[in-house]
């Protein structure tokens, strides 16, 4: 549960800097319409990808149980940290990405 | 005519999310606590110690306790153990005579000891599980108020995702403390973050009712409920007794026989028929954590004098397992402690959208008489009903742990004043409601909430020996986390009653702040 999690949360991350009240808010500057593309495209292949370490360490009907909650509990997470601890939810996100490789070595 | 669609889903979001909401409050944080209903148990029962588990001594002992105290029920019913639930539970029926039922006499065992436990009697989390679908009113009619509200909900829900149309575009947004525009966005945020959630646990609760909602295809076809539920729940065909008596073997190499032919399934419960019979039967029930779709009749059966296995219960069919896992993604049985957990916090995100759509409603319309500062009967109505189903509804879960640790032991109907004190609580907190000013009254009842449950851990403390040290030392993780949960509950009311006195002082000046930009624009 631990990958898709994080998979999870990097891909809301991205979904969310794609746009661009977010992205000014984050990082102060206006998205080039590449990187909003290539950041909206991430974004929604990490969510879908997050479906196979979830449904990898269990069976389908648990897996996709696991996965449901935790795409919504991490979209809750990241927007909860957004207007309180925005430098915060940012340094998750990268630490999230750093320590997903870790992780699918793990369950593999 | 399409704005004329989307003012009329308004309107019903608005007035239905009104009337139903709190009830809705209610059923979805009992609910939600429902998910923790066997370590709310395991705490309200602190005789009852946790051990290591050990199935196959736990199974042996109460064998063994059970041929000692009842040999000659009609039959034995044995709970065993298992990770959130520690107590071993026996239950016997006496024999009587034939066309009459034999009384239940029902006991907790020790599961490493064997020796008969005295807990306090305590309804525990099976009160909030009882709640939030019976809503302590006589059957059926509190399953059918609290089916309707599933139904609200449920039109609830759709209307809401048409009213609130930018739920999508905005989906990252929420700005705190910019007053009701916060309220707004925290409603709109937990509505669509969790909105899968939202839908199964209300979709899922009408499919679970749905004989008692939608009766008609059922009757059509088989005359009545009864004989549907007869053709879908056979009564089991275990044989009669035959008078020969006969020893009953161990039950141990039928449990392990059981979980082989699972596949390593857990097993529930287990019942003995006519045991001391040489036609006693021994029926392995599967424990519905196994699978995310709940199967209601796993079985193995076997006969209790010679040990074969008489029946093993088929696959289930394709309707039923459609309706299980409808049942069993609404119990969430089958959840570890991490998807629990989980569970738990789309529950409280689920409340958290039925709380802030009260608060938005009257906030409001409340805008209106802030200047005259004189409130219509219908809004003090509704900050009334507002602040004693949110903050109200707090003090009684809080007086209802109270009451568990404060009223003796031995007192005669017990865990009646518990479930007495919860209302009457409850029923207090509508009355403060009434007498105080409304934010002063909201300060007050979290105020007191904070330190009901602030409180809990150290009235824990002092009135048994289970307290976070002991509990977090020896491993036992639901009756800390209790505790703690109870501590950061009380710590978030706090912090509630905080923002609401502090606000009260806050919001003129931003006011004045405003109105005095206002008039220097003018100028």
């Amino acid at each position: 549960m631990l990958l898709a999690l994080l998979l999870c949360y990097v891909g809301f991350t991205a979904l969310c800097l794609s746009t661009d009240r977010h992205h000014g808010e984050l990082l102060h500057s206006k998205p080039s319409p590449n990187r909003r593309l290539a950041l909206r495209l991430a974004g929604w292949l990490l969510l879908i990808v997050s479906i196979w370490p979830a449904v990898h360490t269990t069976d389908w009907g648990q897996g996709l149980v696991e996965w449901c909650a935790v795409l919504m509990c991490s979209a809750l997470l990241l927007v909860l940290l957004l207007p309180y601890r925005p430098r915060l939810a940012l340094i998750l996100a990268g630490f999230s990405l750093l320590a997903s490789p870790v992780a699918a070595v793990a369950i593999l | 005519m399409k704005e004329g669609f989307r003012q009329a889903m308004a309107w019903l979001h608005t007035w239905v999310g009104l009337i139903f909401g709190w009830l809705l409050f209610a059923i979805f944080l009992t609910g939600t606590l429902s998910y923790f209903k066997d370590e709310i148990t395991h705490w309200m029962q602190p005789e009852v110690q946790a051990h290591p588990l050990d199935n196959a001594r736990s199974l042996a002992m109460a064998q063994t306790y059970l041929q000692q105290q009842a040999p000659n029920a009609a039959r034995w019913f044995i709970t065993l153990p298992d990770s959130r639930q520690p107590g071993l539970s026996v239950m016997w029926q006496d024999k009587v005579d034939p066309g009459k039922r034999g009384n239940f006499i029902r006991k907790r065992l020790d599961s490493l000891a064997g020796s008969e436990v005295q807990a306090r009697e305590s309804m525990g989390g099976e009160f909030f599980y009882r709640f939030h679908f019976q809503l302590q009113m006589p059957y059926p009619w509190g399953r059918w108020l609290s089916t309707m509200a599933a139904m609200v909900m449920f039109i609830a829900l759709i209307t809401g995702i048409i009213t609130h149309k930018k739920i999508f575009k905005d989906f990252f947004t929420f700005r705190p403390r910019k007053g009701q525009r916060s309220w707004l966005d925290g409603h709109n945020a937990v509505g669509v973050l969790v909105l899968p959630f939202h839908l199964m646990i209300t979709y899922s609760s009408l499919v679970i009712f749905m004989s008692l909602v939608m009766p008609a295809t059922i009757v059509a076809s088989y005359g009545s409920t009864d004989a549907f539920f007869d053709d879908l729940f056979p009564a089991t065909t275990n044989a009669p007794a035959l008078g020969q008596p006969a020893p009953l073997l161990a039950l141990g190499p039928m449990y392990d026989e059981a979980r082989r032919q699972w596949g390593g399934g857990h097993v529930e419960r287990l019942v003995v028929n006519n045991p001391g019979d040489v036609n006693a039967s021994v029926n392995v029930i599967r424990a519905g954590s196994d699978r995310v779709v709940h199967d209601f009749g796993s079985v193995v059966s076997f006969n209790g004098a010679s040990g074969e296995v008489v029946r093993v219960s088929t696959e289930q069919s394709l309707p039923m397992a459609i309706s299980g896992s409808f049942y069993g993604l609404h119990m969430g049985h089958f959840a570890g402690p991490v998807l629990r957990w989980l569970y738990f916090i789309c529950g409280l995100a689920g409340t958290a959208m039925i709380g802030t759509g009260l608060v938005i409603w009257l906030g409001k319309r409340q805008l209106k008489h802030a200047k005259t500062g004189v409130m219509p009967f219908e809004l003090r109505l509704v900050e009334v009903l507002n602040i004693a189903s949110m903050s109200g509804l707090m003090i009684a879960i809080g007086a209802f742990f109270w009451a568990n640790r404060l009223l003796p032991v031995g007192f005669v109907e017990r865990s009646n004043w518990e479930v007495q004190s919860f209302f009457i609580a409850w029923g207090l907190t509508v009355l403060h409601a009434m007498l105080r000013r409304g934010r002063q009254g909201w300060v007050e009842q979290l105020s007191l909430g904070a330190l009901l449950f602030i409180g809990v851990p150290l009235l824990n403390a002092l009135t048994t020996s289970q307290h976070l040290g002991v509990s977090l030392v020896q491993g036992d993780w639901a009756m800390a986390g209790f505790d703690l949960t109870c501590l950061g509950c009380g710590i978030f009311l706090a912090w509630a009653a905080w923002k609401m006195q502090h606000r009260a002082v806050a919001q003129p000046k931003a006011e004045r702040a405003r109105a005095m930009h206002l008039k220097g624009g003018v100028n």
